[in-house]
């Protein structure tokens, strides 16, 4: 069986301050870091290749600049057999839809893939468009919020995952190959490499593909295949202070039906 | 406000920048500074999870050779780890204390042992199953190595040792994990012209009957990792337990302090930059007559006066951690020939004790600053400053030579063997 597990470098959260004036992401000197949806994403493939009888290849494939084999290392240190990184300035100001389009076209390029794994979203854009349009690219199932995978069954050609939904969880069955976009659930703690792991991914296959190596016309990618445009980033205004009451469930109802009429909102 | 970071990864290599991130990523999940000061505070015993934690991470011995059970990494590897154990844990008393020991002298006793001690005690010690150390200074004194006075005498295939060692690191460790240590006796006459003759290194199993051990001391710092000693009494030993040659001890243990130097040199480099980096952020946070403390040039000064020292420190472990991978990487050469063909070990041992002597101070120096800056918060263990000053100043006074032993090396060979004091 072979799985692709999508990723992307993103600058480290924890890090990152807006510029105030501009609304623009301060970059400069922020660490990049592998995106903590797509760690979950790869140690979920790990996991199941770890639970299955037959053989598992797994490939990490990230669209992004030269330094964003860094990630890709990482993946491999993690587990990962082989990475490919998907770079050329034509891919380069790609919005969500160009980005899949160059997925999508690695993901065929690599062939006879049966699960193409996602982070939900990347932590720098939270769009989590990237996964349902690659599986839309690819004209194949995709399932999204993703919390665990029961079982990937080639002969049968099903997957069957528990998802989650803002009730709780549902089991869903879903035809191969698929794309599911994977959502960590609290308290989920990424495996960690160690140094034999790290020393032994130096041996393993990291590749670069470039546009030749996808094909198709050059406008289908990067700025010029984007289908959106950012405007604007901005911090939203902080939010105002709240009221706090504090009084016997029966009475903070009342008082909060009396603040919800005094204001209007009834 | 984000946090201040003040190191610069560009240089390192791609493995080295992931073994960095293991060991972030380790201790944030399981080892924060607030544990770190707490483990200091409650003292012994040493805390498993954490001899697991290095354990599994494969932060254990990682110059030993891959067929010997170890990682095979270079010494420019060996001191990227150790410095960001030393950040994660300025007290260097739980994983940078614990991994300076295992690994300065398990890499030196593994050179030297046979297959048996490799296999029943140093494979061990790599899984965190086991403890090995070194035990030099004797109650008579530390410094003067080749002024021990423990024997062994040979008795058919045996030897029996006799004497005592003490200030040692980790005996409490080594009795409850398992293991032993590298312990010089004189196995000959002592010539007072050549006192450093006639010593011979034995590897030492903590539960051999006639070793016993002492009660631990109570330290001013490192409150988490033991110090104490043992008595050898009519303590025998296979032949098969000599490390190396009889009478080559002396060059087996500057051998092993040297190593042991380096990794304290960058365990300290990692010590200084948190310590500058959490002090940034309580300067820069931290107001007083209207303006932040950082803004005040008393502090600045004085904190960008201890980031310069401690980025030339960097380079300068960085240097030596460089001669360290072309001197084993020459062994050969050296043994064949007799000549070195980069550096003489003698040269590096001047660079070492540079290395020994300027970063621990710095690391010390540093938090005695920090603690000013913060004044009674710093001065308090909520902070990580007042704990690793207490941890650092263990490597000023001792750890593998104190300070003054490291200025006669320079002067030895910067001045020349003419000028040695002692003589």
């Amino acid at each position: 069986m072979l799985f692709v597990v999508l990723v992307k470098q993103v600058p480290d959260t924890t890090e990152v301050e807006v510029d105030e004036e501009t609304g623009t992401i301060i970059r400069e000197g922020v660490p990049s870091v592998l995106n903590a949806f797509d760690e979950f994403a790869l140690n979920e493939a790990i996991d199941l290749k770890e639970r299955m009888d037959e053989d598992v290849e797994i490939i990490a494939v990230s669209m992004g600049p030269p330094q964003a084999k860094d990630a890709l290392k990482k993946c491999l240190a993690i587990g990962a057999d082989s990475a490919i990184l998907l770079t050329d300035r034509v891919f380069a100001g790609a919005d969500t839809w160009a980005t899949a389009v160059t997925l999508g076209r690695a993901v065929k390029k690599i062939g006879d893939v049966d699960v193409v794994f996602a982070g939900q979203e990347a932590s720098d854009g939270n769009t989590a468009q990237v996964g349902p349009e690659v599986a839309a690219q690819l004209g194949i199932s995709q399932l999204t919020f993703v919390a665990d995978i029961e079982k990937v069954d080639k002969e049968s050609g099903h997957i069957i995952c528990k998802k989650e939904t803002d009730e709780g969880h549902v089991r869903i069955k879903a035809e191969l190959p698929a794309v599911i976009a994977c959502m960590p659930e609290p308290g989920f703690e990424p495996k960690i490499p160690n140094v034999r792991d790290i020393m032994k991914a130096k041996k393993k296959s990291l590749d670069e593909w470039t546009f030749e190596d996808l094909g198709g016309d050059e406008e289908e990618y990067g700025l010029d295949g984007s289908e959106s445009v950012v405007i604007r980033t901005y911090s939203p205004p902080p939010k105002g202070e709240g009221i706090k009451i504090e009084e016997k469930p029966e009475i903070a109802a009342e008082k909060i039906i009396e603040f919800m009429e005094e204001e209007g909102l009834l | 406000m984000a946090r201040t970071k003040l190191s610069d990864d560009r240089d390192l290599t791609e493995e080295q920048k992931l073994f960095k991130e293991s060991i972030n990523d380790w201790a944030e999940r399981n080892f924060p500074l607030e544990r770190v000061i707490r483990i200091n505070r409650e003292g012994h015993p040493f805390p498993q999870d954490i001899v697991e934690g290095l354990a599994e991470l494969g932060l254990i011995m990682v110059t030993v050779p891959e067929e010997q059970g170890g990682m095979g990494l270079t010494w420019s590897d060996q001191i990227v780890i150790a410095e960001q154990l030393g950040y994660i844990d300025p007290s260097i008393a739980t994983a940078a204390g614990f991994m300076a020991v295992e690994t300065g002298w398990g890499f030196t006793i593994n050179r030297y042992a046979n297959e048996e001690i490799r296999e029943r005690y140093i494979k061990p010690a790599i899984q965190g199953d086991k403890f090995v150390g070194i035990a030099t200074t004797e109650p008579k004194g530390g410094s003067d190595v080749a002024g021990f006075e423990s024997t062994g005498e040979k008795d058919g295939d045996e030897w029996v040792l006799n004497g005592e060692k003490t200030f040692i690191s980790g005996v409490e460790e080594c009795r409850r994990m398992g293991g032993g240590y590298w312990v010089n006796v004189r196995t000959g006459p002592k010539i007072p012209e050549a006192p450093h003759k006639n010593m011979t290194a034995f590897f030492v199993p903590i539960d051999t009957d006639g070793v016993q051990p002492q009660e631990p001391y109570d330290d001013a710092g490192r409150g988490s990792l033991s110090t104490s000693g043992f008595i050898m009494e009519d303590v025998r030993i296979p032949d098969e337990y000599m490390l190396g040659e009889e009478g080559k001890g002396f060059y087996y243990t500057m051998e092993g302090v040297d190593n042991a130097r380096i990794l304290i040199g960058a365990s300290s480099v990692g010590v200084t930059r948190r310590i500058l980096e959490e002090a940034a952020d309580y300067i820069k946070e931290r107001e007083t007559f209207g303006r932040p403390l950082a803004k005040y040039e008393g502090i600045q000064f004085p904190f960008v006066e201890r980031y310069i020292e401690l980025e030339a420190s960097d380079l300068m472990v960085k240097k030596v951690a460089k001669m360290q991978d072309q001197r084993y990487d020459e062994e050969g050469w050296l043994e064949r020939t007799g000549k070195a063909k980069t550096y003489k070990p003698t040269e590096i041992a001047k660079w070492i004790s540079m290395i020994k002597y300027k970063v621990p101070h710095l690391a010390k120096d540093t938090a005695d600053d920090a603690m000013h800056w913060l004044g009674a918060a710093g001065y308090s263990s909520e902070y990580i400053f007042e704990t690793a000053w207490r941890g650092v100043m263990s490597y000023c006074v001792g750890a593998e030579g104190g300070a003054n032993i490291q200025k006669l090396v320079i002067a030895r060979e910067t001045l020349g063997k003419d000028y040695i004091p002692y003589k």
